[in-house]
């Protein structure tokens, strides 16, 4: 695994882009949840 | 914010295309041919991605501490959700610079860490912001939750392991000035920089107006 990203480092970029973009999803998908629960909550009143 | 939105969504796909489709080229001809630095190779395209995360860091910190301000001037519950919010942006942003700048670092440098002077000072920015949420949460009452902001900065003060830092070898003053960086580079460089900036806008904004539906919703309880 080392030795290969050693050698495609274009596949390190990859990763990095992976890791930004997981960790927005994971953001918005948090922040979903929030609002459906808000939103729960406002129409029981 | 239709324009915010849009703009991100369209400038970060475009840095992505660019950012890894460009072809490098140890002698660049024309502008679509980035320049092969050797010992970076291929890792130099990082600078799109994992710069820009440190940059909406700093941005989205610098806002919370603002708002932070301005709320215990005001005492307008308002200026305290921009301000937490935006310092939950702030971590999140923080935490992929460190991760990505690790994942980085474990190529070029040999070691995922190393305690360079900008990951030692990006682990005591976690540890603060950690402290400040976990403060946050600890406090129920809404106006004795006071915001607590920090003012940082992350010089480039001290030798390092980061190009362009203080007696850096290899480089003379900051890196986008040394000149190692081609001029079409540094044009997806901005342009990610711009699309991350507006990106944090609109989770921001969405952020916000999330709160702010919790501090109504919770005052019509009462």
């Amino acid at each position: 695994m080392e030795e290969f990203l050693a050698e495609h480092q274009l596949y390190i970029v990859l990763g990095i882009v992976l890791l930004i973009w997981g960790g927005i999803v994971l953001y918005l998908l948090r922040l979903d949840k929030k609002l459906a629960e808000l939103e729960k909550l406002i129409k029981k009143g | 914010m239709t324009y915010v939105k849009y703009g991100s969504i369209i400038l970060i796909t475009l840095v992505i295309v660019a950012g890894i489709g460009i072809p490098m080229s140890l002698e660049p001809a024309g502008f679509f041919e980035f320049p092969l630095i050797p010992g970076l190779e291929d890792k130099a395209r990082n600078i799109f991605f994992h710069v820009p995360t440190a940059w909406t860091s700093v941005l989205a910190f610098l806002v919370g501490t603002f708002f932070g301000i301005r709320y215990l001037r005001t005492k307008n519950i308002e200026d305290d959700y921009k301000s937490v919010s935006a310092a939950g942006l702030g971590l999140l942003f923080c935490i992929l610079a460190t991760v990505t700048g690790a994942l980085w670092a474990k190529f070029n440098w040999g070691t995922f860490w190393n305690w360079d002077p900008r990951q030692t000072s990006i682990f005591i920015l976690l540890l603060i912001y950690g402290a400040y949420f976990a403060l946050r949460s600890a406090i129920e009452s809404d106006e004795k939750r006071a915001s607590l902001s920090a003012v940082f900065v992350m010089p480039r003060m001290t030798a390092g392991l980061h190009p362009g830092a203080r007696d850096d070898p290899s480089g003379k003053g900051p890196l986008m000035q040394s000149g190692m960086i081609a001029g079409n580079m540094r044009v997806f460089f901005y342009l990610s920089l711009l699309g991350f900036t507006l990106l944090f806008i609109w989770l921001l904004n969405l952020r916000i107006r999330a709160a702010r539906l919790e501090h109504e919703h919770s005052r019509q309880q009462h």
